[in-house]
């Protein structure tokens, strides 16, 4: 097992780095149990009250239970909660029949774009890691976005040492990725360390879980007994299943996560 | 904690080959990878590549090259961080970006080509970046039809390598990571080689013993918690306690341990790697130095570096950004003693003006006064980046800080 107090730490020193540099940083949380992780971890970097505000990108798709377990932990960590929906979107009736690149771009990354504009964010705290996908295993933890929140994954940046890149212009603003380097398994047992509070829909009913959370039309449940987070962390150690099985988004067409990413994806 | 290896040497030397030989012999890679690889080549009309595990930019699969690092965990005797790195030169920032924490090495070379560019430059660049132990895999052992004398003519020529930049002592291993040969598996027809395939090698590694070092503790911020100052940061080395009394540089502020917080609560102690905040009755900066009376950081504000440059050229009189922990701040290229030529690590010219891109150096930094250390003592005080323009362009090692 890897040690659970190395991951923390660095991920700790990460988030205290974005404090520190940037003007107005904000945090995307998704309610799954990455992006859970990461406000755990933040609010463990500020000794409890997270200083900067936590950005819950909407597209009305999301599950029900999702939002009622958003609404309940929002409340009892006293999080700054900014909910982004991009409502011309809504209005115009977008949705995963409109193919999934359409639907993710102009529901999470222009819903996102906006909010950046609304707000002035120059850098935004996101739980992406490694393991989930090859395309972000090629992420840095600092990673610049330009003015038209492209990724030029051509030209990353230098990175060495725990010295991350800062902002490079006008408009741009940086993706963090303090939990790159953790693997499912590792947040799972975290989870489990820490006794952190965790959305059920990932705790199997009738032989079936959720092992990755999206959006309710493009999420599928996993084959799976493990009802509590011992078995899921047991089930990690021998399943011979990818992490994303259940997500529509990465397998539509081949390089489609890139493309998403590229434009600004999450 | 896991040991990070990094795989480097010339392009198409087969790196990428050989850490994806890795996870698919060990079965480490989930069922459907096969099947979404198999996919994209039908589309792409390509032939099957142990790379495509690693190399998942559309452009890494049409250009048939790794553009920037990756990396993975993989579980032999303890766990590895495997790191993938691009190959060419015009890539060596994404190579430095993945190998600068690298505790091993495997340099690849291939046994048709030999030595080439990259084989040299990365060797070198492994060097300057302190990383001490070093395998050779001699791959495509399969176009030479096995044979030892090639395998023994590449290793010695790699060999001599490595001896100029400082290296003994290094185990060279003849595989192929394409057709599976003393990667994960022993090979069967090299019966000449009775040593221990790359898998073995990795799993004897002794870990480094750490010598216990002063306490450096790097400040990155203070928060202010209702009545509280707390000074957070991060112990780089040695170890803090509570109780301790403190000197803080180059502010020059001074204070004693009250309390070591963590949330919730509190610990006695904190160690090298620990992320955690202080209560001192004293305020410290970002970028500021922690250590104990008795071996206190000392600021200083002219030191001897070692420089590789990645990008643009590096004059005498020119300014740069430095970032060193989390001190940044302005330094001057006082004088180019050694212009070093990045492939072979020989010295070009003495006493010169400037240096172009992919070039090394030796040079002498003036700054406001600041807490570095020399890189061979406390190595994580002993490195920094150069940028301009905030870019990130280039990184250096401390050699001398009393000069």
């Amino acid at each position: 097992m890897l040690d659970l107090n190395d991951l923390e730490n660095r991920t700790i020193y990460i988030v205290r780095e974005v404090y520190a540099e940037f003007k107005s940083p904000a945090v995307l949380w998704s309610m799954g149990k990455d992006s859970t992780t990461m406000l755990w971890l933040c609010r463990k970097a500020f000794f409890g009250k997270i200083p900067f505000p936590v950005i819950h990108i909407d597209t009305g798709y999301k599950f029900r239970q999702m939002y009622k377990f958003r609404d309940e932990i929002a409340r009892e960590w006293g999080l700054e909660l900014v909910v982004a929906k991009n409502e011309e979107a809504v209005k115009e009736g977008v949705g995963p029949e409109d193919g999934k690149f359409e639907c993710c771009t102009r529901l999470k990354t222009e819903a996102l774009k906006r909010c950046l504009e609304k707000y002035g964010f120059d850098a935004l705290i996101l739980a992406i890691r490694r393991d989930e996908h090859g395309i972000r295993a090629k992420e840095r933890y600092f990673s610049p976005r330009n003015e038209n929140f492209g990724w030029d994954y051509r030209d990353q940046p230098l990175e060495m040492w725990d010295q991350f890149q800062g902002l490079l212009g006008e408009g741009t603003h940086m993706r963090v990725h303090p939990i790159l380097h953790w693997r499912e398994l590792d947040v799972w047992e975290y989870i489990k360390r820490e006794g952190m509070p965790i959305n059920p829909m990932y705790f199997a009913e009738n032989g079936r879980r959720y092992r990755s959370l999206g959006c309710e039309p493009c999420t599928l449940t996993i084959e799976s007994n493990a009802a509590n987070i011992d078995e899921i962390v047991e089930e990690l150690k021998i399943t011979r299943v990818a992490e994303r099985a259940g997500r529509a988004q990465d397998k539509e067409r081949v390089f489609t996560m890139q493309k998403l990413r590229a434009l600004g994806y999450m | 904690m896991s040991i990070n290896v990094v795989i480097v040497g010339h392009v198409d030397h087969g790196k990428s080959t050989l850490i994806g030989r890795l996870l698919y012999d060990s079965e480490t890679l989930p069922d459907d990878k096969l099947a979404e690889i198999q996919k994209l080549l039908e589309e792409y009309k390509k032939r099957f590549e142990f790379a495509y595990f690693l190399d998942s930019f559309e452009e890494e699969l049409k250009e048939e090259r790794t553009i920037d690092t990756t990396r993975v965990l993989f579980k032999g005797k303890d766990y590895y961080t495997i790191v993938d790195v691009p190959g060419h030169k015009q890539f060596i920032k994404n190579m430095l970006t993945g190998a600068c924490h690298a505790q091993v090495a495997v340099l690849v070379v291939s046994a048709p080509d030999g030595v080439q560019e990259q084989t040299r430059r990365h060797a070198f660049l492994l060097h300057m970046l302190g990383v001490q132990n070093i395998f050779v895999a001699v791959n495509k052992m399969d176009l030479v039809d096995y044979r030892k004398r090639v395998f023994q003519e590449v290793s010695e020529e790699t060999a001599r390598l490595l001896s100029s930049l400082g290296y003994s002592g290094a185990r060279f291993i003849p595989i192929s990571a394409m057709e599976g040969d003393n990667v994960y598996k022993p090979s069967g027809r090299m019966e000449w080689y009775q040593g221990p395939t790359v898998i073995q090698s990795l799993d004897g590694i002794e870990p480094d013993k750490v010598a216990e070092k002063p306490l450096r503790f790097i400040v990155q911020d203070v928060y202010r918690l209702d009545s509280e100052k707390v000074i957070v940061g991060r112990v780089e080395s040695g170890t803090l306690r509570s109780g301790d009394k403190l000197i803080f540089q180059p502010s020059g502020m001074k204070g004693r341990v009250e309390k070591i917080k963590v949330f919730p609560g509190e610990v006695d102690e904190a160690r090298s790697g620990d992320s955690m905040g202080i209560v001192t009755g004293c305020e410290a900066k970002r970028g500021d130095v922690g250590g104990h009376l008795e071996n206190p950081p000392t600021p200083v504000d002219k030191f001897l570096v070692e420089v590789v440059l990645l990008e643009g050229t590096l004059k005498r009189g020119d300014e740069f950004e430095m970032k060193c922990g989390a001190m940044r701040t302005k330094c001057l290229v006082s004088e180019i003693k050694e212009r070093i030529n990045s492939e072979t690590g020989e010295v070009m010219e003495k006493n010169t003006e400037e240096i172009g891109e992919n070039e090394a150096a030796t040079v002498v930094l003036k700054t406001e006064p600041l807490v570095v250390e020399k890189f061979s003592e406390i190595p994580e005080l002993g490195r920094f980046i150069l940028a301009r323009n905030r870019r990130n362009i280039g990184a250096g090692i401390v050699l001398e800080v009393a000069i």
